[in-house]
């Protein structure tokens, strides 16, 4: 489990953060939503262990993560970002290799090797192995780079997290969904997952709980949808919208007004 | 990575290539040896044959003007190269090399001072006198390396262009300072600074020798266990830091080891560019872009390729002599056009579906 | 009595390491240098003026005059030699007036154990005819030398009585010399060669500061506004003619330039003292009083 307390951080003369208390379980998607400069992204590298917060600590299973070293905390959590091109000629085999980084020094051992095989057949993308990374769509690089990642949290420890920062970006719509699926499967297998969402629909499809952030402050957690209101999304999406309960069954579809 | 086995052999293959070359640049020249008279001269130096008098000015020529020229042009070639394709790990692109980063033209106007100002001014004692010429270039490279560094970072996000432009400018402030210093040098100095500011493997000697590869070695030693991480930092600082690579750091001891390296090379032969972007970008074709194959590589074919750099220059002219940074100039020069307009293809186009 | 055996042997010891060292010594230059790489153009000169020219076997690229010499391969320019270079002529002399580059090549010539002779011209003609005298009795072509000098201080005579009898204002001449490294017109001042020519010759230095050349700029060149310009053969024949020489920035403004004074030299005929300085004083003085 993740723990972020009394977490503070500015920028630019700005505070972006201040006084953040958050955790994020092992075991569930967590899903951080809110408009453009609530402070998500800032959160995530934060919680990542990617940036230092000027005041607070973050804390994973009880330790705090300063304690860590980078490698030691690239044992143990994966980031996945949106991605500008590698500057070189890479294939997509050795674009998944990296994730195995942070667990050898000189040469990938045959555990190493099996963690490989193992992310590159959960995202169906094996047959592709050699072939050069930028020749892939932009889906099957978005692909290409979570088998990165869930080779890198290929490890028996317990504690594993996993941070997405808006993976969905540019994607098609199924790409989109297959994605999701994916982190919520993590999710299922005991690892915490924390993704930022910028699709606000999405997000609200997806997440088991949902985190809330406006301006740098929390304005809601809960689990699924309980708690979050038209009344919420208005104001802090500053746009009118309806919830609709599903004909189908299941979550409650949103409808934005013009 | 994916194919170590292919790596390997690769890698002997250049090794092979890199023998034979030094054996070719020993012999030919205007002064020339057939390949039997060099292992005769050499058997001879090793004493393992009796020297004859008869060929002692021969094995002079060899011995303490050609092995010293020949293996100062190796090891020059061997680190621009794999400072290059070092560099271009760290900054994440194709187009940077020392001699574009303000390290060569730092190191030169080091180099600059030293000539001008004297060995007694920079080296009380004499006994680490030798040292003072590499010792000072290095603080100059490392300083224009720096403020190169500095000045493009400032920027924002590294930028390929703002890196470039930035290093035009440190060049010129470097270049613009020998030129002065040359300006106000009595006749024998800075008949000196301008020879030397084209590169040359002339003045190279055992002791010269034995400095540049002495920080070759150190570099070698520094630099090997970061190819893994300049692997990860391809996929960008966050990305390799969440992969656990300490970018700052790291950044740091790979600028400081390059810069102690090609300011050292630099300090002998003086100022030659393009080997560094040439060598790696040949290699990146052939064998992509994985660090722990391709800086050893760029080492290696470096040399070879300073090697046969410096044949030409001691043959096309024959008795007379190309500088080196002249000939590296005609052949890189296109290759760094070549590469700049890729980068402008690739900022304006896209490459996905 | 043992006291005077003593001295007798000890003067004969004496005598005997004497004439050992001294026929050494003599013998130091005695055994003729067969095969000589000179890379100065004016001691190349002198060799063809003293027809001991056949002892060479390479020269250095700015060594022209005589014509002949140029079938003589070239080790480069004289300050961007190599030493490698220089001994695949296979020489048993490297001789230089001293102005060579880069410093490290003496040493290594000398290291493989070819002796290397530096004859510095100094800045008289009487120091430059003690070098041609010098080479002589090197390259033992005494007798040439000897004739080579008489007809070269009868010139230096006539050429002083001469220039003794000028009288009324000397024209200000400034003298253009290309230098081809740092790609820039260059001036000759005083206390050179072709200061001491000039005033030979009739004229008077436009440039009053002392020693060697300095860097001309636009304005330097306006600010000495000399009568007459005098330029060396490389940098006027990249302009071409007299009239585009004239057009260039500061040249322009000179009265030179107005009045269509403006005139070509070769310039190893004034860049140092020489057999022909005599002719090339009577060269430059048609120039300045025609």
């Amino acid at each position: 489990m993740i723990e972020l307390r009394d977490v503070a951080y500015s920028a630019g003369g700005r505070s972006i953060l201040d006084g953040l208390d958050l955790h994020f379980p092992a075991g569930a998607l967590t899903v951080l939503l809110g408009p453009n400069g609530a402070g998500k992204s800032t959160t995530l590298r934060i919680a990542a262990g990617l940036l230092r917060p000027a005041r607070g600590e973050v804390f994973y299973s009880g330790r705090p993560i300063s304690a860590l070293s980078t490698l030691e905390l690239a044992r143990r959590r994966a980031v996945l970002s949106q991605h500008a091109e590698p500057a070189f000629p890479l294939t997509a085999g050795e674009v998944v290799e990296m994730g195995r980084y942070p667990h050898y020094r000189v040469a990938p051992s045959a555990r190493d090797r099996a963690a490989i095989d193992a992310a590159l057949a959960a995202v169906d993308m094996v047959p592709r192995r050699n072939q050069r990374f930028s020749t892939l769509s932009a889906g099957e690089r978005q692909k290409i780079q979570i088998a990165r990642v869930l080779a890198q949290i290929d490890v028996p420890e317990p504690t594993r997290a996993l941070f997405l920062d808006e993976p969905t970006a540019g994607l098609d719509v199924k790409h989109q969904l297959e994605m999701l699926r994916l982190a919520r499967d993590l999710a299922a297998r005991g690892v915490a997952v924390v993704a930022v969402l910028h699709d606000l629909g999405l997000a609200l499809e997806s997440g088991d709980r949902l985190i809330v952030l406006s301006r740098g402050q929390v304005v809601h957690v809960g689990e699924n949808h309980e708690g979050i209101d038209e009344a919420l999304i208005e104001g802090v999406y500053q746009v009118r919208v309806r919830r609709v309960p599903d004909p189908a069954g299941g979550r409650a579809l949103w409808r934005f007004l013009h | 990575m994916s194919n170590r086995g292919h790596d390997t052999a690769l890698l002997a293959t250049l090794a092979i290539v890199l023998a034979v070359s030094l054996a070719a640049a020993a012999c030919l020249g205007a002064y020339g040896f057939s390949p039997g008279r060099l292992f005769d001269l050499v058997a001879q130096g090793a004493r393992w044959r009796a020297a004859r008098d008869a060929d002692a000015i021969d094995r002079d020529v060899l011995l303490t003007l050609r092995l010293p020229r020949v293996l100062a042009g190796a090891l020059t070639g061997a680190i621009l190269g794999a400072c290059g394709a070092v560099m271009q790990g760290l900054f994440r692109n194709p187009i940077v090399e020392p001699g574009l980063t303000g390290t060569s033209a730092g190191a030169a106007f080091g180099a600059a001072l030293v000539f001008v100002f004297g060995v007694p001014v920079f080296a009380p004692g004499a006994s680490w006198g030798l040292l003072a010429l590499p010792v000072v270039a290095f603080a100059g490279a490392l300083c224009a390396t720096l403020l190169t560094y500095r000045v493009a970072a400032s920027f924002g996000r590294l930028h390929v262009f703002t890196l470039l432009l930035a290093g035009i400018a440190i060049n010129a402030a470097c270049n613009a300072g020998s030129g002065l210093l040359s300006y106000f040098a009595r006749d024998p100095q800075a008949r000196n600074i301008t020879f030397w500011s084209l590169g040359t493997f002339t003045t190279a000697s055992w002791s010269s020798v034995l400095i540049v590869a002495l920080a070759a070695g150190v570099g070698w030693v520094g630099i090997a266990p970061d190819l893994k991480s300049l692997n990860a930092l391809m996929l960008g600082e966050d990305e390799a830091l969440a992969l656990g690579v300490d970018v700052r750091r790291l950044t740091r001891r790979l600028l400081v080891l390059c810069t102690m390296m090609v300011a050292a090379a630099t300090a002998t032969v003086g100022v030659i560019a393009f080997v560094g972007l040439v060598v790696p970008h040949a290699l990146r074709l052939i064998r992509g872009s994985n660090h722990e194959f391709l800086v050893p590589a760029s080492a290696l074919l470096g040399a070879s390729f300073m090697l046969w750099v410096d044949v030409a220059a001691r043959l096309v002219i024959r008795p007379g002599e190309l500088p080196i940074g002249v000939i590296t100039a005609v052949v890189g020069a296109p290759v760094f056009l070549l590469l700049l307009l890729r980068a402008q293809r690739a900022a304006t186009g896209s490459a996905d579906d | 009595m043992i006291r005077l055996r003593t001295l007798r042997l000890g003067a004969a010891l004496a005598t005997f390491v004497v004439a050992l060292i001294l026929p050494g010594a003599a013998g130091a230059a005695a055994p003729p240098a067969e095969r000589v790489v000179c890379v100065s153009k004016q001691l190349n000169e002198f060799l063809y003026a003293i027809h001991a020219q056949d002892v060479l076997v390479a020269r250095d690229l700015t060594s022209v005059y005589p014509p002949e010499i140029q079938k003589l391969p070239s080790v480069g320019y004289h300050r961007a030699l190599s030493a490698e270079g220089i001994l695949s002529a296979k020489p048993m002399l490297f001789l230089t007036d001293g102005n060579v580059g880069p410093d490290a090549v003496i040493e290594q010539v000398r290291s493989v154990g070819i002796p290397v002779v530096v004859l510095h011209p100094g800045a008289t003609p009487d120091s430059a005819q003690w070098l041609l005298a010098e080479l002589g009795r090197r390259f033992h072509h005494e007798h040439d030398a000897e004739q080579v000098l008489k007809r070269w201080r009868a010139g230096m005579d006539s050429v002083r009585r001469d220039s003794a009898r000028v009288v009324g204002p000397r024209p200000r001449v400034l003298f253009m010399h290309f230098g081809q490294i740092v790609n820039n017109y260059l001036g000759i001042r005083s206390g050179t060669p072709a200061d001491l020519i000039l005033h030979w010759a009739g004229g008077v230095n436009a440039l009053d500061s002392l020693g060697g050349m300095s860097r001309l700029t636009p304005e330097s060149i306006a600010r000495a506004a000399p009568d007459v310009i005098v330029a060396t053969d490389v940098g006027f024949d990249r302009v071409g003619s007299a009239a585009k020489f004239a057009e260039l920035p500061g040249v322009s403004l000179t009265p030179a330039a107005r009045n269509g004074r403006i005139y070509r030299i070769d310039e190893t005929e004034i860049m140092y003292f020489g057999p022909r300085t005599p002719a090339a004083v009577r060269h430059l003085a048609s120039m300045l009083h025609h």
